[in-house]
């Protein structure tokens, strides 16, 4: 059944991109792709932490995904609900992450692709960790656990590029294949080549006015890392940046009379919902950038890539102390010269959501309000949309009347 | 002088032969709820309830802070605390997920990290004898305790595992001679029998559960812990074997912590949810007729694992109740009907 929905997905997106080529579209298009893969029933498929060395994965030909993405999915299909009501009656509480539970519910249901292998990643979370085991335990399926050190020193560095190596031959190990040093050379490459187009389309969404439209980005920095080390990641990246580039030679923004700029903090409410088309078309506020859209790592050494994987993978804004995510934070503000900020807090995500009170402090020392709504990002069933419009309302005003404030002195 | 701490894997002994007293922050006392400007709702009471005494000042004066980074909210609890008590001095010790060999080289290095710290702290240095000395110690606390938990078993330690508890909550905060002494003395009570107490045996696992009355609580609602695996019981207090000249102690060290019982966010990969088959082992080991799962709410590495013990449980005929709290009786409280109706349940 899933097989068959994202095959007439891709088929649908295809004839589509034909009609109208546009950035997000093309990025769609890569996303339900993994999707029929990973449901295909005949590639390898690898379920892991967020912070796994998808490129590297890829060049092992694994098809690999974070356990949340396809949380996401599911939410962003409309399909969650079920899911998050299997996983309450198997024991799983509301107070776990909804991502996760969507996860556990659909494992319970048999509508999880079928892993060959997982890796569980210690960062950003300890719940998406102990999700993984159980997922691991459900499908009786090899696991690896990558420990992620919180600090960047040469000790910590080693440490975990010591793990990805192992890992390498944990994959061969289950797999029968060894990883091949060629198709390893060419995958960095093609991390390094999205890497350095994405710097480019990251500069020109910081324009003013931006040519970012509300969606436009909505999941970039997040979902983008699965593609790494793949031709899709170059073509997705050059997409972006030549839509936005032609949009400013054209002189537009990508939404008219941009008059807010907003940031959106930690992840993406995922199922259908009014609130950026009513920050749009209400008030003239663009989401121009997401927390994570950005580019926080060095390039990747092909003589020596665990090493740099490593490296990429502690500087994961929102692994460690919450000073690196703060300071992340603050340079987004600035480069992208916001007015004002929107923390969707999720339920259930303790690293995050956790921090609240702190990103919270860390922006008001850059004088930038911020709005918390108090949200499950997976679970459209306790969505207050009513409460949530009249908060986001009362706070676009307080941003258009500072930002009157600020043009009158 | 005291060093504060929050979790079961810091290192004792470490903290001792620096010429520290350790000095476990535990989420009790009256400090008011102050840690929800800083944290949100959604994390763990145990972090908060820490933090809020932090924010009253509920603390003997501290020359230092260890924190370990063993899941989301300790590192939360981290990162408010130098927002709250900036000028105190605190280091976060990193703690792998597993404890397989390069795990343990790895946590060997941050414990002669910490080993540093505290050099500075003190202003002497912490020399691997005087470590090796201090371990010794604290496994000679861990013997003393292994035989408390025996006498629990058998019914013989008077006021029960509330007793216990209270033992335990003293060990994890006065100096090390205090808590030998009393120990001693009350291994000398033990050998007068008296009379035994005819509740349920349960065996009672989980995170925080630092009230002796909580652990009053089960034995006033019929039931008698017999066993228990709490981060804030039997968890601290395990032998770690030390070989001299075989290796650095800083490696046998972390070895002896990462191998201990472990925490729920503690993976053995080669066994996914082996916290299922552990559980059991344990409740059939001590005779339990039934388990209690005890979790600080919103605690992700045991609210997370709790569906796959119950049902490992379920399939061996044990019967298991959870109970989730926030580290206060008023919470706590409202469980004994649901105690009750389990022991009445299990006497059948």
């Amino acid at each position: 059944m899933m097989k068959q929905f994202f095959d007439e997905m891709v088929s649908n997106i295809e004839a589509r991109l034909l009609d109208h080529y546009t950035a997000r579209l093309r990025f769609t298009l890569e996303t339900t792709r993994l999707c029929q893969r990973l449901y295909s029933g005949t590639h390898r498929v690898a379920l892991c932490g967020v912070c796994a060395p998808f490129d590297l994965l890829n060049a092992m030909g694994i098809n690999s995904c974070y356990e949340e993405f396809l949380g996401g999915v599911f939410a962003a299909a409309g399909s969650a609900g079920p899911f998050l009501e299997e996983a309450g009656h198997a024991g799983f509480l509301a107070d776990i992450c909804g991502w996760q539970r969507a996860v556990i519910g659909a494992a319970a249901k048999g509508m999880m692709p079928t892993p060959d292998l997982m890796i569980a990643t210690s960062s950003p979370c300890t719940g998406g960790v102990a999700a993984i085991e159980h997922l691991a335990r459900t499908f009786d399926c090899p696991l690896y656990v990558l420990a992620i050190p919180p600090d960047d020193s040469e000790r910590s560095v080693r440490y975990l590029a010591d793990q990805l190596r192992s890992m390498v031959d944990f994959v061969a190990a289950h797999t029968g294949e060894a990883l091949d040093e060629g198709r390893l050379r060419e995958a960095m490459n093609k991390t390094n080549e999205a890497r350095e187009t994405a710097i480019e389309m990251f500069r020109l969404a910081q324009r003013i006015p931006s040519p970012v439209r509300g969606r436009d980005l909505m999941n970039f920095g997040l979902v983008m890392p699965l593609f790494f080390g793949t031709e899709a990641a170059v073509e997705i990246t050059q997409a972006y940046r030549d839509e936005y580039a032609a949009r400013l030679e054209r002189g537009i923004g990508g939404e008219p009379e941009e008059r807010l700029r907003l940031m959106w903090l930690q992840e993406s409410i995922q199922f259908k919902h009014p609130l950026i088309k009513m920050l749009e078309e209400g008030y003239q506020a663009t989401i121009v950038v997401d927390e994570l859209n950005d580019v926080y790592w060095e390039p990747i050494d092909v003589d020596d890539p665990y090493v740099g994987l490593a490296r990429r993978t502690i500087a994961f804004p929102f692994n460690g102390p919450v000073d690196r995510r703060l300071k992340q934070i603050k340079k987004l503000v600035q480069a992208y010269k916001i007015d004002g900020a929107i923390n969707p807090c999720h339920w259930g995500c303790r690293q995050g959501t956790g921090a609240r009170g702190l990103v919270g402090a860390a922006l008001k020392e850059l004088d930038i309000p911020v709005i918390n709504l108090e949200v499950d990002c997976a679970d459209a069933r306790n969505f207050a949309e009513g409460q949530l419009k009249t908060r986001l309302e009362a706070f676009m005003e307080l941003l258009g009347s500072r930002r009157g404030c600020r043009s009158m002195n | 002088m005291y060093i504060g701490f929050t979790c079961a894997y810091t290192p004792l002994a470490l903290i001792d032969a620096a010429g520290f007293t350790p000095y476990r922050i535990l989420p009790m006392g009256n400090a008011p709820d102050m840690a929800g400007q800083v944290l949100h709702d959604n994390l763990c009471p145990h972090v908060k309830r820490v933090l809020d005494r932090a924010f009253a000042h509920d603390l003997p004066e501290l020359a230092g802070l260890v924190l370990l980074n063993s899941c989301d909210a300790m590192r939360r609890l981290a990162d408010a605390w130098q927002k709250v008590r900036p000028d105190d001095r605190i280091i976060l010790v990193d703690l792998p997920l597993t404890s397989d060999d390069s795990a343990v080289s790895y946590f060997g290095q941050e414990l002669s990290r910490l080993a540093e710290t505290l050099s500075q702290w003190s202003g002497r240095p912490v020399s691997s004898e005087a470590v090796a000395k201090s371990i010794e110690k604290y496994n000679q606390l861990a013997v003393l305790f292994g035989s408390l938990r025996q006498g629990l078993g058998n019914g013989v330690v008077r006021g029960g595992a509330a007793y216990l508890q209270t033992l335990y909550n003293l060990a994890v905060t006065k100096p090390f001679h205090e808590t030998y002494r009393m120990l001693k003395g009350v291994m000398e009570e033990m050998k007068n029998p008296c009379a035994g107490y005819d509740g349920v045996p349960i065996f009672l696992f989980g995170n925080v559960l630092p009230d002796p009355e909580a652990l009053g609580l089960f034995e006033s609602c019929g039931a008698r812990i017999v066993d228990e695996d709490l981060c804030t019981g039997s968890r601290v207090f395990t032998p770690i074997e030390i070989r001299e000249g075989s290796e650095e102690i800083f490696p046998q060290l972390a070895r002896g912590l990462l191998r201990r019982t472990r925490c729920a966010r503690t993976l053995l990969p080669g066994h996914p949810g082996v916290i299922a088959e552990e559980v059991l082992a344990r409740a059939h080991a001590c005779q339990a007729q039934g388990v209690i799962a005890c979790t600080a709410k919103f605690c992700d590495p045991y609210i997370a694992r709790i569906p796959g013990v119950r049902e490992v449980l379920r399939k061996a005929g044990l019967p298991m109740l959870q109970i989730e709290g926030d580290c206060t009786m008023r919470s706590f409280g409202q469980h004994r009907t649901r105690i009750q109706a389990f022991t009445e349940m299990l006497r059948g």
